[in-house]
């Protein structure tokens, strides 16, 4: 038998060697081609602009089905990345696939704060934009209640929110890969190990943090990966999916935007140094957000390989909301491959629409 | 079909993958200690004090040569983005205005909105309420 293989692998050997060949031939025409041209356009589902203040823009999406949802999604982005992730191109568009499943969607993305906006605090993403942008919601739609989804950071906003007012308007919250123990991004913590890490002085210097700063902290979580995309990129720059796979991920995980001053010096000393969250001493603008005041329906989707907010930081989540309506998910994927991508169209989205569909009524 | 193990370009992505997992998991060992914490926020303490400094000589320079400091820079941003903010909102009102009026194809439907009837689909032979449902 092992004869039988061993001249089986002697006789697929050339067509292994002319296959790498051709390869290596696509390459070169394809290499040409990548420097040659842009990647896709991302972010393409139509959508108007409702309000726009500062860093905060607020978009509504045109409705793609006959019939909606009663009540409208207000979708919060991370502070620290572009919207586009959840809407890269069609058919590979969460935005997209709610849209077309018949809810009616919103979201709140950022722009670039500028040096004028380097005093926004806590306070003014929690207590002034999130209730802004739920109001403006209210008064388009027409609606009172609103469901809010939170990714990353915008699940901590979120729950801020939720925890501030719980009286409502939201009506269900969903956080997608939410940190609450800080202490459980311990390289995050390590970076800002506040013995050695003045950020008064790195604050009151620069103001915003720059996208640089925010985009090298990612990358070392997993420093080796930069250089290893790239020869992955060169291997398989032959296949259009994955370039274009490639490009869209890309472009999107380097396309960090900055920090504004004083809300960064919040997340260091409430968030990584002090737990506040975990805790449930944190505050924002002198009012108390304790998770457990949050009583409406709640899902909590976590990735099972995330680097970024391991389990171990997300999983007291659902602990510690109020709420007797709720779960949390773990599903396979990072920390983006669960909101985009492939396995997400397979995965959260089917999981997502099946749990709010019937709480969106 | 001949074995993976054989064929030296799986033996090299596979070598290749493997060899990025151990940089990883040997680098967020080094990075976790505080002897890094201490050497990076050490180094990044002093460019940020370099980089201060570098903008006051810049703005020192920038008053000699009677060009604008930033301050005014700063001013004149905000102002350009309150005329932006009235231009918005002008500009949503203009669209409301026009979608009532049926003036363009693009504003109307943007200004059609479907009603907010939808139910959940049921699953076949389930008369089951669906979770979150009044009753």
């Amino acid at each position: 038998m092992s004869a039988l293989a061993s001249l089986d692998d002697l006789v697929s050997l050339p067509e292994r060697i002319q296959s790498e060949v051709q390869r290596a031939i696509q390459r070169s025409i394809k290499g040409v081609e990548y420097f040659s041209t842009s990647g896709p356009s991302l972010g393409s589902t139509p959508k108007d602009v409702v309000h726009v203040r500062g860093t905060m823009h607020l978009y509504h999406y045109r409705p793609l089905a006959d019939e909606v949802y009663r009540v409208p999604i207000l979708i919060v982005m991370a502070t620290t990345n572009r919207g586009y992730i959840l809407d890269m191109v069609p058919g590979q568009s969460f935005i997209e696939f709610l849209l077309k499943r018949g809810y009616d969607v919103y979201m709140l993305d950022w722009s670039p704060p500028k040096p004028e906006e380097k005093s926004l605090g806590m306070e003014d993403y929690v207590l002034d934009f999130i209730p802004d942008c739920i109001r403006r919601v209210q008064q388009d739609s027409g609606e009172q209640d609103v469901s809010v989804i939170g990714y990353c950071f915008g699940g901590v906003l979120s729950l801020l929110y939720g925890a501030i007012f719980p009286d409502g308007p939201m009506k269900n919250l969903i956080c997608f890969t939410t940190p609450v123990d800080f202490r459980e991004l311990e390289l995050f913590s390590s970076f800002a190990d506040r013995r050695y890490f003045d950020v008064d002085h790195l604050v009151d210097n620069i103001g915003n943090v720059p996208p640089e700063m925010i985009l090298s902290s990612f990358e070392m979580l997993r420093p080796g990966s930069r250089v290893a995309s790239q020869v992955q990129l060169w291997d398989n720059i032959w296949n259009d999916e994955y370039v274009k796979s490639y490009r869209m991920f890309d472009r999107w995980a380097t396309d960090t935007l900055p920090l504004a001053g004083e809300y960064f010096r919040a997340i260091t000393k409430d968030l990584l140094w002090d737990n506040k969250l975990y805790n449930d001493t944190m505050t924002v603008g002198g009012r108390a957000a304790d998770l457990s005041r949050i009583k409406v329906p709640i899902l909590h989707a976590v990735a099972e390989h995330d680097h970024i907010v391991p389990y171990e930081a997300a999983k007291h989540l659902i602990a510690k909301v109020g709420s007797n309506d709720k779960e949390e998910v773990m599903l396979k994927g990072g920390h983006v491959s669960l909101v985009a991508g492939a396995n997400a169209i397979k995965r959260l989205w089917p999981k997502l629409d099946s749990w709010l569909c019937g709480r969106s009524t | 079909m001949a074995d993976d193990s054989k064929d030296p370009f799986a033996l090299w992505r596979k070598m290749m993958g493997e060899m990025e997992k151990g940089f990883n998991t040997f680098a967020n060992q080094a990075m976790s200690s505080p002897q890094f914490s201490k050497t990076m926020n050490q180094a990044g303490g002093a460019t940020v004090g370099a980089q201060k400094q570098l903008g006051n000589l810049m703005e020192k320079y920038l008053l000699a040569m009677n060009m604008p400091s930033r301050a005014q820079m700063v001013d004149m941003a905000e102002r350009l983005q309150s005329i932006e903010g009235h231009l918005n909102e002008i500009k949503t009102l203009l669209q409301q205005m026009s979608a009532v009026n049926g003036m363009t194809r693009d504003s109307a439907a943007a200004a059609s909105k479907p009603p907010r009837t939808k139910r959940p689909p049921q699953p076949a032979g389930d008369t089951k309420q669906p979770p979150g449902e009044k009753k």
